[in-house]
């Protein structure tokens, strides 16, 4: 166990990249988690009297249009975020995962299932040539605007990626041997799927729902920057961004530019965690990051020896 | 003649494509809550104006009628009357796709100059500093948001340095717009000889087309960065080496045979942008398609979000089509 | 190991190079590939000479490093591969010490390679025309018609049916004798001085490798070039060349004249390969061993020690010298078989 904790201290001394998006993702979800702690107040609280303030002392990140405290907000609004966006993601995984696999499974062989397949395949190709935004926009339309129905929508339009990566793994692991052996001795199709294609597709899978949680976030912020997503007093990035977007142009940049940037520092941390999922999974460019922190640590050995060595002269 | 039959193979496809495209926007937008008759009439209708107004949109028919109704106008070329604007869905579309187009295209070139120039650079030094930035820039600068990427450039642009133009639309409110060729400004301004209007169109598209052009260019770079790696360690590159071929010339020919993954990653880009570059036009006051299909699902007004969709749907086809075509020339082992 | 063995093999281990001054002199040529864990070394100190004008044969088996040495000698090793010693001295200087840029204009134009395999080693996107007129308008200056026009004179040289039509064919659509002779036309077009071919023969059918042998050996004379003749088939490096080198695990273990080789081998790895390739039973059964379980690279010992069937305990122990033990003569051997 600690072995593994110095190796990823070590790794993050040489991808720095990596270790940063950690941190971000980490000190995120301290801040979603903590927020009624640290927040100096309420995040719904509107001083009317001292709206448009640039930050303070009092204030840290200043006062939006009606008076509320920017930095409360902006702490409080991961919670909403980030909620949305991993339940979404999560869904989606979870539905377009499972009917992937079972498509994979089914591709080929008897009858109906081939044919069922085959249309799932054709409508996953139709809601991926969709503007994602406006279906996403419809979809939230169409099913009342709360945050159930951002979850939802977030879900439908992420569903067809997973879908694809679990038909993908599924068939190129169904031709491997192991998976012939395990049928031959009497699997069924369903337990096949647990104990083999799942640990092999989970890399993949993982690396995937990282950056698609970031994406979550980004549509969430998106949906409510055009006001059909979260609704305001609700703190969440994006609404904060629409609400103070025209005091931007007049010069007053705090109301949109905290929330804003916390927002695409967020997900930015998240694109870094899902990229080093990604490295840490594929197994050639794993063994190149192993090679880098050898060469790493016979570098500093090789230090240290000369520290040593010279001595006292 | 070989071409005609691909031609022909492909534009089959694309009908079942199409309906299957129609039928879901049909559904979804359906299922958007608010009766369009009484939208249309306002509060003050009366019941039996609204009655009748439905019974003329046909709305008081089962869903598969309104289905086939639908689908028997757009054959005629009617997509519907949008109740904003209270003018014909295909008029309101054919005057602000231009606008996204242009600018779609135009954030295209900015991508595919961005992307193509650090890839090329990562894989020719796959360990300098440039590759390293680009590993970075492909991985998170596309998870970035547009809308707020658009708001630093205002503020930095407009708010603190004053370059840029106010984020009101296309062009300044004192130029008038040119006669209308193309639809697209830099196009028509330049037809019409109008060089004022022509600049003050470019200053407009400066931010906007920044904005999705850098934000885009991660897919491409990507690809670029990782076909051409692959490319440079092949062994006729090798060999071209071996021939003493200078690096320049070697890097030129390992690029001919890459372009087929560049290009299939540009072309599903440039339908993606289209209804991607939904949020800028917003924050720009653009006065494009996407706007205007975002302000149709939020007024429950249907015709205009249908219309868009199957727009950029027919558009996305197209730009597939064109570049299956190019492939059969650029790659001389599948005209065989 | 102790010092005094060092001394007497330094003293010991003979340059093969004559009198007269060589066209190309290969030193003590290490080349190792990093890998994941520790670096293998698959030459282990090549030296040869090419005189002006004449044919060397290397023969080895697979895996001996045949490509690597090809490749090497020319500044490029096959990928992932490290040249860690050793010079290649051309025309006066160490060709290895050169920049980039300079190497790349001494190679396909004084110093070229013929290629296996060549239509995986063609741009499949380019007409062959194109890639050896290419060549012409890098290395000689020309223009494009003038390129052109060399090129489809090169086209005859080597005896392509058609040539003007296959100018402007694509590699994909050559069989695999006609690509190794747009490979050959592509290594002579610039009359190079040393030409290396590197298993030119190799995957072709039986009366096709002959067309190349006799067009190769034919265009050397007719462009007074010498060439590095690489190749497992020792049968036809007795045919073809000057002098011939026997290379086994990365390590030059003969080097003869043609004559010498083949009527008086000394190493036991020549006479193995001799004997295999040999019409005579007898002769086969004497000389060939059975391959025994694991394969121990003893170090510090004979490299073929554990195949060779004369072997003693002092081959498992201490290396043997490159040694020259008749003119011209020489053998890492420690018990070179005489025959006289």
């Amino acid at each position: 166990m600690l072995a593994k904790l110095r190796l990823f201290g070590r790794l993050a001394l040489i991808r720095p990249r990596f270790a940063a998006g950690y941190v971000i993702v980490v000190i995120v979800a301290i801040l979603a988690i903590l927020a009624p702690v640290i927040a100096p107040f309420s995040p719904t609280a509107a001083d009317s009297l001292s709206f448009l303030q640039p930050p303070s002392g009092a204030h840290v990140f200043g006062t939006d249009n009606v008076g509320m405290d920017i930095f409360s907000r902006t702490i409080y609004a991961p919670r909403i975020d980030l909620t949305i966006a991993i339940l979404g993601t999560g869904l989606s995984a979870l539905l377009g995962g499972s009917l992937g696999a079972l498509v994979g499974f089914y591709s080929s062989g008897r009858g109906i299932r081939v044919w069922l397949s085959f249309a799932l395949m054709r409508a996953a190709d139709v809601l991926q040539a969709f503007p994602i935004f406006v279906f996403a926009i419809a979809l939230v339309a169409s099913l009342g605007q709360s945050i159930q129905t951002v979850v939802l929508a977030i879900a439908f339009v992420n569903a067809p990626i997973y879908l694809r990566l679990m038909r993908s793994q599924v068939l190129s692991i169904r031709s491997m041997r192991y998976v012939e052996a395990s049928q031959v001795n009497g699997l069924s199709d369903f337990q096949t799927i647990i104990r083999h294609v799942i640990p092999n597709a989970m890399a993949p899978v993982l690396a995937q729902l990282s950056i698609n949680v970031g994406w979550g976030i980004v549509l969430t912020a998106a949906l409510s920057f055009i006001g059909a997503g979260v609704r305001a007093p609700t703190p969440e990035w994006g609404s904060m961004i629409a609400m103070g977007f025209q005091n931007v142009v007049t010069g007053q940049w705090w109301p949109s530019m905290f929330p804003g940037t916390m927002l695409a520092v967020t997900v930015f941390g998240f694109s870094l965690v899902g990229g080093s999922i990604e490295v840490l999974a594929d197994p050639a460019k794993r063994r190149l990051l192993l090679r880098d922190v050898r060469l790493h640590d016979m570098a500093r050995a090789a230090k240290t020896a000369e520290r040593s060595s010279l001595g006292p002269v | 003649m070989r071409v005609l039959t691909y031609l022909a193979h492909r534009l089959l496809f694309i009908i079942p494509q199409l309906l299957g495209i129609i039928l879901v926007s049909f559904l979804l937008v359906k299922s958007v809550p608010g009766d369009p008759a009484v939208l249309m009439l306002g509060p003050t209708a009366t019941p039996a104006a609204i009655a009748n107004l439905r019974g003329a949109l046909g709305l008081d028919q089962p869903l598969y009628v309104q289905f086939f109704i639908y689908v028997k106008n757009l054959l005629h070329g009617d997509l519907g009357t949008s109740w904003q604007t209270t003018r014909p869905v295909l008029d309101d579309l054919v005057q602000r796709f231009p606008a996204t187009l242009e600018l779609v295209t135009l954030s295209l070139l900015v991508a595919i100059g961005v992307g193509v120039t650090l890839g090329l650079y990562a894989a020719k030094r796959p360990n300098g500093w440039i590759a390293r930035f680009a590993d970075l820039y492909g991985l998170s600068v596309g998870a970035l948001p547009d809308f707020w990427f658009a708001l630093v450039l205002i503020f930095v642009f407009y708010t603190l340095l004053g370059w840029a133009p106010a984020p009101l639309g296309r062009l300044d409110m004192i130029v008038l717009p040119p006669p209308t060729v193309t639809g697209a400004l830099t196009i028509d301004t330049l037809l019409a000889g109008d060089l004022q209007a022509f600049g003050s169109a470019l200053s407009h598209l400066a931010l906007p087309v920044l904005t999705l052009g850098l934000l885009n260019a991660g897919p491409i770079l990507k690809m670029t960065q990782s076909t051409m790696e692959k490319m440079l360690e092949s062994d006729f590159s090798r060999y071209e080496v071996l021939c003493g071929v200078p690096q320049k010339l070697v890097i030129r020919h390992a690029l001919r045979n890459a372009l087929p993954s560049i290009v299939t990653i540009i072309s599903v880009l440039y339908g993606f942008l289209i209804g991607g570059a939904v949020l800028v036009e917003i924050v720009f006051s653009w006065g494009g398609a996407g706007q205007y299909a975002v302000q149709g699902v939020l007024n429950s007004d249907i015709y205009p979000v249908l219309g868009f969709v199957l727009f950029s749907a027919i558009f996305s086809l197209i730009v597939y089509i064109v570049v299956d075509l190019i492939y059969v020339l650029l790659d001389p082992r599948i005209s065989n | 190991m102790p010092q005094a063995n060092v001394t007497t093999e330094l003293e010991v281990e003979r340059m093969p190079e004559t009198s007269a001054a060589p066209l190309v002199a290969v030193r003590d040529l290490r080349v190792d590939f990093p890998g994941a864990n520790e670096s293998k070394e698959v030459l282990k100190g090549v030296s040869l000479t090419v005189q002006p004008g004449e044919i060397l044969g290397l023969v080895g088996e697979s895996g001996a490093g045949k490509t690597t040495l090809a490749r090497s000698i020319l500044g490029v090793p096959p990928a992932s591969g490290r040249i860690s010693a050793g010079q290649v001295i051309f025309e006066g200087r160490n060709i290895l010490d050169l920049p980039e840029p300079e190497l790349r204009k001494l190679r396909g134009s004084r110093l070229s390679i013929v290629v296996p395999n060549p239509r995986a080693e063609l741009n499949p996107t380019m007409t062959v025309g194109k890639q050896i007129a290419a060549l012409a308008r890098i290395h000689l200056g020309v223009g494009r018609a003038e390129a052109a026009r060399l090129a489809l004179a090169m086209l005859r040289d080597v005896h392509i049916p058609d040539p003007q039509r296959r100018m402007n064919a694509y590699p994909h659509e050559l069989s695999g004798g006609m690509a190794q002779r747009v490979v050959i036309a592509m290594a002579l077009i610039c009359n190079p001085a040393f030409i290396i071919s590197d298993d030119a023969t190799s995957g072709l059918d039986v009366t096709v490798q002959a067309q190349i042998l006799s067009l190769l050996g034919g265009l050397a004379a007719d462009h007074g070039s010498a060439m590095l003749f690489i190749t497992r088939d020792i049968g036809i490096a007795a045919h073809f060349c000057d002098r011939v080198a026997v290379l086994y695990s990365g390590e030059i273990m003969e080097l003869a004249s043609r004559e010498n080789l083949f009527l008086k081998p000394a190493h036991p790895y020549t006479l193995m390969l001799l004997a295999a390739f040999s019409h005579s039973p007898k002769l086969r059964d004497a000389w060939r061993v059975a391959e025994t379980g694991v394969r121990q690279i003893q170090e510090g010992g004979c490299s073929y020690a554990n195949r060779c069937p004369i072997a003693q305990p002092v081959c498992g122990e201490r290396r043997p010298p490159f040694a020259e033990f008749r003119p011209g003569h020489f053998a890492r051997c420690h018990f070179p078989v005489s025959h006289e």
